[in-house]
């Protein structure tokens, strides 16, 4: 026989399972998407900023990521969502919540698109130059399909950070899963159930995009592999 | 005869290195200019400087149609720069082959991307060029599945597909193992055949005395002698130029 306390804690579990994948997939998915696309953009910019070769491009760009990088992302969110409409700019939490983490992946993700493009060899500028490219045609056709390659496992890892870092968003009022689970759990007292229950969601998302993160290296990584090893 | 490169007066400095001191040569139509030298003599900067992968610090530069002049802290027009690169191809000591791409996608890129042939076009030249480097059969394998004899003569065939007026070789056997110099040194000395104007750096006497029409020994950047084959490698007068080749030939 199953006791009182056990039946009620599977009956929470049940009940909560279906509203907390709701905000999951209402909220912490399409905040965790959006904010990655256009942070991912913004990266791709600072990064091209960062090596070019005019100075006040790159001082910017070095500038932001400065910022970005040294500043914890919960209080950007809250200069963002609770500092701006002092200014005069009022933002509902999902767009402030946008912001804050394109402003975050934009400048993480700015250095590994930087490092992986420096970490092509020398000779295959040389090569793409020495065959008439220009600067952007070998950047285009040769250098940045090969810093894909190598920036994938490391974007992944902000992406799936990512993922997590939404939770965040449940302190500028977004109700998001790890908020819901909050309130969940204010009505029924069981933390240590709600809040695993919220963990187990939190891993289902991150594991799809590990399997997504596999099935890319398996499809972009195959020809370098190989040549993995080779040196020049 | 005319010359495909001339360069006069070229100066080239690496901050307070003098790498290359007042080069005066000229690469002929049609010849082959083979430049010998010890390791850190500037004969790979000299040779950068024709396509202008280093930029010469001061003097002037011909290739084909195109003069360049270059003074200190005067940077080249990029137009001039992308125009005289097209007239030339170089090959690279460590290949340099783009590793995303099979290898006949590696001899089309440039045909669609800078000269902007069709695909079908390009598709057609490189199988061709690459028959005639012997590797029709690896056109869909990737450099990293080829040997480094494989992958320098798609080296050359990349570099042919643009139908440079002078090919540019920088020490192109030397980072292959023994058994696989020849094939490569074999297609270069059929281009050569073929009457292909070529500047090739090189380590290799006994092709060198082969291939070349002229040969050039630099060291420590300056040009110490030019001549024919005979005068310079089998009958050396000058004093260094012996030295350099006794050590070579020691190994």
């Amino acid at each position: 026989m199953m006791s009182d306390r056990t039946e009620r804690l599977i009956d929470i579990f049940i009940h909560s399972f279906m509203p907390l994948l709701q905000a999951g997939v209402k909220f912490t998915v399409p905040l965790t998407l959006i904010s990655f696309a256009l942070g991912l953009i913004v990266a791709f910019i600072t990064a091209l900023a960062r090596l070019s070769s005019l100075k006040p491009l790159s001082w910017i760009a070095w500038f932001y990521v400065w910022i970005i990088r040294g500043t914890p992302l919960l209080v950007q969110l809250f200069i963002i969502f609770y500092g701006l409409p002092s200014l005069g700019v009022t933002l509902t939490p999902f767009p402030a919540a946008v912001i804050g983490f394109t402003l975050s992946v934009g400048a993480y993700g700015s250095e590994i698109i930087r490092a992986a493009i420096g970490s092509i060899p020398a000779g295959q500028w040389e090569a793409a130059y020495s065959l008439g490219m220009t600067r952007g045609q070998a950047l285009r056709r040769i250098i940045l399909p090969q810093a894909t390659t190598v920036s994938l496992p490391p974007l992944f890892n902000s992406f799936i950070s990512l993922i997590k870092d939404t939770s965040l968003a449940a302190t500028i009022t977004v109700t998001e899963l790890f908020q819901k689970g909050q309130q969940i759990t204010a009505a029924v007292y069981e933390p240590l159930l709600l809040y695993i229950e919220v963990a187990l969601i939190y891993l289902l998302f991150s594991t799809v995009l590990s399997g997504l993160q596999s099935w890319l290296e398996r499809r972009y990584g195959r020809h370098n592999v190989r040549a993995g090893g080779r040196i020049s | 005869m005319t010359a495909m490169i001339e360069m006069k007066n070229v100066q080239k400095l690496f901050g307070p290195h003098h790498v290359l001191k007042d080069i005066n040569l000229s690469a002929e139509r049609g010849k082959v200019l083979v430049i010998i030298g010890p390791s850190g003599s500037g004969k790979s900067t000299l040779l950068r400087c024709m396509n202008l992968l280093e930029m010469p610090t001061e003097g002037s530069l011909t290739v084909g149609d195109i003069r360049m002049e270059f003074h200190d802290g005067n940077k080249p027009k990029r137009d001039q720069v992308l125009t005289l690169r097209r007239q030339t191809g170089m090959v690279f000591q460590s290949y340099n082959l783009f590793p995303h791409m099979t290898v006949l996608a590696n001899v089309m890129e440039a045909q669609v991307i800078v000269l902007k042939r069709s695909i079908e076009e390009a598709r057609k030249r490189a199988t061709e060029l690459l028959r005639k480097v012997g590797l029709a059969d690896k056109a869909n394998a990737y450099p990293s599945q080829l040997s480094g004899g494989q992958q320098q003569r798609v080296g050359i065939a990349r570099a042919m597909a643009v139908d440079p007026k002078v090919l540019l070789f920088d020490e192109p056997t030397s980072a292959l193992d023994p058994e696989l110099v020849g094939e490569v040194l074999k297609v270069i000395q059929e281009l050569a055949a073929e009457g292909m104007t070529m500047v090739i750096v090189t380590h290799e006497m006994k092709f060198a005395s082969q291939v070349a029409d002229k040969v050039i020994m630099v060291d420590e950047g300056c040009i110490i002698a030019e001549g024919t084959p005979e005068e310079i490698i089998q009958n050396p007068a000058h004093e260094r130029v012996r030295s350099f080749l006794s050590r070579i030939t020691e190994r």
